[in-house]
């Protein structure tokens, strides 16, 4: 590639950075308000403005999150949960990848595609009957095993697997078959320790996911110690009044995780991004 | 160190396009013991599937695999004895050479010390003492090369398995490795069995070469007797670079008539051909065996064609020089010194005592 700078590509590079810089801001604003807004101290709603700096630099917020709620037992809760489920999506998942990319077995594509196209239903499709089933047929409410028990394993964790576990050259898993090792050494001794860029990006997509979620972990959970720090965010808004500042406060802890998690592993959600379309 | 044999072995596959396709065909031969066999073909030929079905890394269909005294078909390949170097040496990334060499010891769970002076005398015939503690990544080709090696040297098997081995390396090294491996042979005394799709490999390595084509053997034969004797177009075809011409002849009074010349032949191969008279043939000459008229190098000169040079490809040791006979393009092989012009008609001897004949139907070897 020639690194030469012509006016046609100057032009064009001063309008990607433009570009990029505009979109850096959007996407820096609503984490910059939240931070801002963490240490404004502004009991009531009506009176939280935003502003680019605050007047004053209030801990209080800060204060009333970890103070006044369970935010400590919210944060284990979400991190409990988010470690189990990355876990065990890692385990499954990619187990359930080699078998896809690598084994031969009866029906082995059309499980695949079946399990695929479950991906095409909307969660809220299922979110009823799900529901149904977790609450009221195994009488799981307000427990960690409702939470994570739907979500040991997802679809496109396996999808993301396969695809990666592809691209593993098929000639080691014969060698060591012929080297005498057993089918789950082969997987545990030879795939697994050439697939961890594959299981980082699983590990943090995952991670990412079940921190951040919500919704389920809302409906099924119902007292406060049970709370992720997601619905435990939601708690502060009342109908009368919202405590801005206590859940831009939580928001900024809550974010914290994933903020040192992504620069700290930039690289691999970068591969993330690339998995399956590279051979390597 | 064991014997191999295929008896009347099967391999077909299902495809979902194109259906069934027979991978090897009605194979049976026998390896002996301490044998260097050599599988040779082009692309899809059989001869990978038919070294995995020894490995036992694919089923036959059919049919009966043998290593030593025991009828393998149904024994996982760790109970097979056999160890296998693959293609693009299947090296574990993620373990330091000491380890890939001692990863099936291991798995067998052999003592630790056995285990350590395995690898140790291995490491010492190939020459990787001092590469024991890298990864494969930090090795150049020719080394992971000889670590693949390694790995089923120390497993002491029946039957060492090698699937195109020196394909991704250079020319220079694959000569190199392929002496290497000739050597090894000789020292270990093992039974080998080698896949490649080159010829000049197979003759070079092999004690004995099995061709074969679309899934049917078409010869197993010691070098000298493919090249001397092939059974058919096919081999003839195949071994030897370049490859054996052929012309459509026809026997007229004894004499072998083909498009512009007519060719006495030895009187042994006379008497042979009376039983063709009239007939169509295939007439089969290496290039080797096509002299200029001015340099026959001591051949007879009985039987000359002239013809038309349209290529001559100057390699040095020897000019290869290519004109049309009918509608097939002839090869010849002379000697640099030989006067030549492309464009120009240039006298050729044949020396028909080096001729073969097949029958253009059957591409089968005319045998007199």
């Amino acid at each position: 590639m020639s690194s030469k700078l012509t006016p046609s590509r100057a032009i064009f590079l001063g309008l990607a950075v433009v570009t990029l810089l505009i979109w850096a801001l959007i996407t820096v604003i609503p984490l910059y308000w939240m931070f801002i807004g963490s240490f404004q101290d502004s009991m009531a709603s009506a009176s939280f403005q935003p502003q680019m700096l605050p007047d004053i630099w209030s801990t209080a917020p800060y204060d009333r999150f970890f103070n006044k709620t369970a935010a400590f037992r919210w944060l284990f809760n979400s991190l409990f949960v988010s470690a189990i489920l990355t876990l065990t999506n890692l385990f499954f998942a990619s187990m359930a990848g080699y078998a896809f990319a690598k084994l031969k077995f009866p029906g082995k594509n059309s499980i695949f595609w079946v399990l695929l196209s479950t991906m095409m239903i909307p969660t809220q499709v299922t979110l009823i009957p799900l529901y149904i089933l977790v609450i009221n047929t195994f009488n799981l409410a307000d427990t960690y095993t409702a939470i994570i028990l739907p979500a040991l394993v997802g679809v496109g964790n396996i999808f993301l697997m396969k695809q990666y576990m592809s691209t593993l050259p098929t000639s080691l898993i014969h060698a060591a078959r012929i080297d005498a090792c057993s089918e789950f050494g082969i997987f545990w001794k030879i795939i697994l320790p050439m697939a961890k860029p594959g299981l980082a990006v699983l590990a943090i997509f995952s991670f990412v996911a079940h921190w951040n979620d919500f919704f389920w972990p809302l409906l099924v959970t119902r007292s406060n110690d049970m709370r992720t720090i997601q619905v435990g965010l939601a708690s502060f808004k009342f109908a009368e009044s919202t405590d801005y500042g206590a859940i831009m406060a939580g928001a900024t802890v809550g974010a914290l995780p994933m903020v040192i998690l992504f620069f700290s592993l930039q690289k691999y959600f970068l591969q993330g991004i690339t998995i399956g379309a590279v051979k390597g | 160190m064991a014997r191999v044999e295929f008896r009347n072995v099967f391999k077909e596959y299902e495809d979902e396009k194109k259906g069934k396709f027979v991978a090897v065909s009605d194979s049976s031969f026998e390896i002996k013991d301490k044998e260097f066999v050599v599988f040779v073909g082009p692309s899809g030929c059989g001869k990978t599937t038919s070294l995995r079905m020894i490995a036992g890394l694919e089923r036959q269909t059919s049919g009966d695999i043998v290593i030593g005294d025991r009828v393998v078909n149904q024994l996982h390949p760790k109970d097979r004895d056999i160890a296998m170097v693959f293609q693009d040496y299947a090296l574990y990334p993620h373990m330091t050479i000491a380890e890939n060499l001692a990863f099936g010891l291991k798995n067998l769970k052999r003592p630790k010390e056995e285990i350590e002076r395995k690898v140790k005398e291995a490491s010492t015939i190939l020459g990787l003492e001092e590469l024991l503690d890298r990864k494969p990544r930090e090795l150049s080709g020719g080394q992971r090369q000889r670590v693949a090696v390694g790995r089923a040297i120390v497993r002491d098997p029946q039957v060492f398995l090698f699937d195109e081995p020196l394909s991704n390396l250079d020319a220079k090294l694959r000569v190199q490795m392929r002496v290497e491996l000739a050597e090894l042979h000789k020292r270990l005394g093992a039974t080998i069995v080698y896949v490649t799709h080159d010829q000049v490999e197979a003759m070079t390595l092999g004690e004995r070469i099995v061709v074969m084509n679309k899934g049917h053997i078409q010869q197993v034969a010691s070098p000298a007797e493919l090249y001397n004797k092939p059974s058919n177009m096919f081999v003839a075809g195949f071994i030897g670079s370049p490859a054996m011409n052929f012309m459509d002849a026809k026997i007229e009074n004894g004499r072998v008539v083909v498009e512009g010349a007519q060719f006495t032949m030895p009187e042994a191969v006379t008497k042979g051909l009376k039983a063709y008279e009239g007939q169509s043939l295939v007439l089969g000459i290496r290039p080797e065996h096509i002299y200029g008229s001015d340099f026959t190098m001591n051949a007879p000169t009985d039987n000359k064609l002239t013809a038309h040079v349209t290529v001559l490809e100057n390699l040095g040791a020897e000019n290869l020089v290519y004109f049309k006979n009918g509608k097939r393009m002839i090869t010849s092989r002379l000697n640099p010194e030989t006067a030549i012009q492309v464009g120009a008609f240039k006298e050729f001897v044949l020396d028909m005592t080096k001729a073969h004949f097949f029958d253009p139907k059957t591409e089968a070897r005319i045998i007199l």
